[in-house]
């Protein structure tokens, strides 16, 4: 009873996660040790140690590498996913892709080389 | 050993006259009454506070508000001794977010001494609790040393947080949130969209060409760079138990 009340109260966001909404420009190295969600621009390069998320909204001019991602957006950049690669079908990818797991919907557009399997054997 | 701090404004204002009476006689029944120190308008807080400490205070109690924590932040933090609020008057969103309740209730809230360690923010070398404001900002944030930079693209406000409602102040880390507004649409169709950016980090920097106005902690500071970092647990504070951080 007690317990129920105290997670209540306490509404905390999950202390690694970055959001970078529309209305925001990144441009650099940007470099995360947590989950990052991207519904903006960044220009540059993205990498994050877990997983990322790419909106529909987003346009994005960087090279991406990340544990897993997730892909509505606008990509013009090499995407390396070590373990999950999922291209919606609101994405547009210019450059190649190279990941373990790879998943393309219907309409999601690719122009370049995919390369997929154990990244060991592709390095 | 307590030391009380007073705030000038509490003992100008009789209204609060009979408030501290039973504050004072509160802390005497609870039996953690201690020497009392009176701010006033040519004295300074800090020396007073170190004062105290160098007699064997390990407890300082501030009785004001806000404003009144502010003053003291810095040199109590650094001297690792412990901080208790007893909240009067208005401006009092620090008690709030420790879950101290204002005037005389509070004194119940330190006999039980809850104590947690939270981090503390600096921003140019000055510390702060809360957070950091930035109304209408248009300058750019220097992330991780430089190596890449965010800009907003559309009218934003910037805000830091450290101990917020929905931000925990144990965990070594700052949050910066940029709330957008994105216009959609044209002419009189059009309409405005917010949308949040959030960034948790250690160290960020702002950079602006033209001088700009923050709030750390409410009060005001102008400038066009303010480096901004936080110190991991920095401060001992005596919490209630409605909190908002674990």
């Amino acid at each position: 009873m007690f317990r129920v009340k105290s997670e209540q109260s306490m509404p905390q966001q999950s202390s690694n996660e970055t959001i970078i909404a529309q209305g925001v420009k990144v441009e650099g190295d940007f470099h995360s040790q947590g989950d990052v969600v991207i519904d903006g621009e960044v220009n540059g390069s993205i990498e994050t140690t877990q997983a990322l998320t790419i909106g529909q909204s987003a346009r994005i001019h960087a090279d991406v590498t990340a544990k897993s991602a997730v892909i509505a957006g606008e990509v013009k950049g090499n995407i390396h996913a070590s373990e999950r690669l999922e291209l919606l079908a609101t994405s547009v990818i210019q450059g190649d892709v190279e990941t373990q797991n790879l998943s393309i919907a219907t309409g999601a557009r690719v122009n370049g080389k995919i390369t997929m399997g154990e990244m060991e054997k592709t390095e | 050993m307590y030391c009380y701090l007073y705030d000038e404004f509490i003992q100008e204002n009789k209204r609060y006259e009979r408030e501290l009476l039973d504050i004072e006689n509160r802390l005497t029944d609870l039996g953690i009454a201690g020497k009392i120190s009176r701010l006033a308008l040519f004295r300074n807080a800090e020396e007073m506070i170190r004062d105290e400490i160098d007699r064997g205070v390990k407890t300082v109690v501030v009785l004001g508000n806000d404003d009144t924590v502010r003053k003291v932040l810095d040199v109590i933090s650094e001297s690792k001794i412990v901080l208790g609020l007893i909240p009067i008057g208005p401006k009092n969103e620090l008690a709030r977010l420790l879950g101290i309740p204002n005037g005389v209730a509070a004194c119940d809230i330190l006999s039980a001494r809850r104590i947690e360690q939270i981090d503390v923010g600096t921003i140019n070398g000055r510390k702060f609790i809360t957070g950091v404001r930035v109304p209408e900002f248009k300058a750019e944030l220097m992330c991780n040393n430089g190596k890449y930079r965010i800009v907003p693209t559309s009218r934003a406000d910037l805000e830091i947080q450290n101990l917020a409602d929905v931000s925990n102040p144990c965990d070594g880390m700052l949050r910066a949130n940029i709330h957008s507004s994105i216009r959609r649409g044209w002419g009189p169709f059009a309409r405005h969209q917010e949308t949040q950016s959030v960034l948790p980090f250690q160290f960020l920097a702002i950079r602006s060409d033209k001088p700009i106005s923050l709030f750390a902690d409410g009060e005001e500071m102008q400038g066009t760079r303010f480096d901004i970092g936080v110190e991991a647990m920095m401060l001992k504070v005596i919490t209630g138990k409605d909190r908002v951080f674990v």
